[in-house]
């Protein structure tokens, strides 16, 4: 029985952060730790881009929903055990530029553009629904692994939910808090250790390769060189990259190409296509 | 093969170049009047009644000249759930989750005894709902938490969540686009160090977020991100630390007194 201590004027209940200050560095460094639970450690996820994927139509989401659905024919035991996060894509550029022309706060901007990305999973889960697609509703967080024993196939919306809330940006007005790095603290809370991403592109090249004919591609980058020296333009949200340093379960983030059918497969069965991005262990 | 775009002024912009820094902005506040107010967990819930009724008393005698928003904050139970949640190695993510519900309780625990008095309990979701509950002269009680949950980010060196009910209380006077955000504690303000421990520390009246960054103290009564928050936010622009065990001090700093701490942005 955990005792009750009211010395002070205050009822504690006795634990090793009773009367502490949370802010003190000391007390948060107590609760430190490197062997924090992986609590699904063996599932990936896989990040379907709006812009580049959704935004094309048929004949960008289709093939990429075809690998997935050859996925699927493989008996359960077989199977990778994925998790589908969805992009907004232009929408939610345009929900942004109306947001800010008409002077809605940060917070404002953030708690609208979500809508445009759950379109983009009832489209997805229109296309999948007979092969066992279901969206997933935040509400139902802990209802994953009922979904992936069951051999489903969760989609889930990347935009984390920071709505209202969205802190002040350090630079102009845009939430920081996108869909890719949503989608990378789903992967990180759950103890998830790989994530994919299925853009229009070969992978992370060192400047925007739609404006810049010389841009190089990255095939394999650690975390620690790309953070001494991030593109300007980036195919991934920044934040994903500053919040991955401090992570402790993802350690490979990988950019495949969806309008090159069949990169989704190979990566998912540990090809290196594309760009890997792998955090070296501590 | 094109993508289907719709054309503005941020299409094809993969939104993280800090080439639109330069987007002409200009933000609106939505309910600049509004004053939002923390009840403390451990320094005001934990003290139960003697601590409690004498703050909803305040509260009660000044409601029809403002509109207020209550926040709580969590206390010792929260830091109970951080404790097992932390022997068991979770992550910081479901700690963010697991501490939303005692500030959740302690909101409840308000509006069960604000609601002769207009009390109404809400959720994250209610928030659009607020010039409704003012309309009406309610006094809408929601947790302190912000409703990032899960989606926490991972804290460098530790794993108690870095955005707690002071940041949620903070991020609410941002959005609604008040100046200043009240925060009810057991302290007459923000000490050099902590007072519980140090009698001898010194109150800081008045002091910006820069130079208290800059002094790099080993603890704060508010949380750390909130200080850093303050230097860019838009609109509020004060944090203002009053203690609610001092008779008078809530009605004071409702009123707009300089009482208690005030942390400023520069």
């Amino acid at each position: 029985m955990s005792k009750l201590v009211s010395s002070d004027g205050r009822t504690h209940i006795a634990s090793p952060l009773m009367r502490e200050s949370l802010v003190d560095r000391k007390v948060i460094a107590k609760t430190h730790s490197e062997r924090e639970l992986a609590i699904l450690p063996d599932v990936v996820l896989v990040g379907i881009g709006g812009q580049s994927i959704f935004d094309r139509g048929r004949e960008g989401l289709l093939p990429v929903a075809e690998e997935i659905t050859a996925l699927r024919t493989r008996p359960i035991a077989t199977r990778p055990r994925i998790v589908i996060g969805v992009g907004g894509g232009t929408r939610v550029r345009h929900t942004i530029s109306i947001a800010l022309d008409l002077g809605l706060p940060t917070g404002g901007v953030a708690q609208l553009v979500g809508a445009m990305e759950e379109a983009n999973a009832v489209f997805l889960n229109a296309l999948l629904a007979k092969h066992g697609s279901i969206v997933m509703q935040r509400e139902h967080f802990w209802e994953l692994p009922l979904y992936l024993e069951s051999g489903m196939l969760p989609i889930v919306i990347s935009i984390p939910p920071y709505h209202f809330w969205e802190p002040p940006p350090e630079g102009g007005p845009l939430p920081a808090h996108g869909s890719d790095f949503g989608l990378f603290i789903h992967a990180e809370v759950l103890g998830m250790r790989r994530i994919i991403f299925v853009k229009d592109e070969d992978g992370l090249y060192d400047k925007d390769p739609k404006k810049h004919s010389d841009a190089k591609r990255f095939e394999r980058v650690t975390l620690e060189a790309l953070l001494a020296n991030l593109p300007e333009e980036l195919i991934l949200d920044r934040l994903l990259f500053t919040c991955w340093r401090t992570a402790r379960h993802v350690r490979e983030v990988q950019i495949v190409n969806g309008l090159k059918p069949g990169q989704l497969t190979r990566a998912l069965a540990g090809e290196p296509v594309g760009t890997i991005i792998v955090k070296e262990a501590p | 093969m094109t993508r289907k775009v719709i054309e503005s002024a941020l299409a094809g912009s993969t939104l993280t170049s800090s080439a639109i820094e330069n987007f002409s902005y200009d933000p609106t506040a939505m309910m600049p009047d509004v004053k939002v107010l923390k009840m403390g967990g451990q320094s005001l819930m934990d003290r139960g009644r003697a601590a409690v009724f004498p703050v909803l008393d305040e509260i009660v005698a000044v409601k029809d000249q403002y509109k207020l928003l209550i926040c709580c904050g969590g206390g010792t139970r929260a830091r109970h759930v951080y404790s097992v949640a932390s022997d068991l190695e979770l992550p910081t993510g479901v700690l963010a989750a697991l501490g939303g519900y005692v500030p959740r309780q302690n909101a409840r625990m308000l509006q069960m005894l604000l609601a002769r008095h207009g009390g109404i309990f809400i959720m994250h979701d209610d928030f659009e709902k607020l010039p409704l509950y003012f309309r009406l002269g309610c006094i809408p009680i929601m947790t302190g938490m912000p409703p990032f949950g899960y989606w926490e980010k991972p804290t460098e060196n530790g794993r108690i969540p870095q955005h707690r009910t002071d940041a949620g209380v903070f991020l609410s006077a941002e959005v609604l686009g008040a100046r200043r955000a009240i925060f009810i504690k057991d302290e007459d303000g923000l000490y050099e160090d902590d007072p519980k421990k140090n009698p001898k520390a010194k109150l800081l009246p008045r002091v910006s977020a820069r130079e208290l960054l800059k002094m790099d103290l080993p603890d704060l009564i508010l949380e750390r991100i909130v200080i850093e928050y303050l230097t860019r936010a838009h609109f509020c622009k004060e944090l203002q630390i009053v203690n609610g065990l001092v008779r008078g001090m809530v009605t004071r700093a409702l009123a707009g007194e300089d009482v208690g701490t005030i942390i400023h942005a520069d």
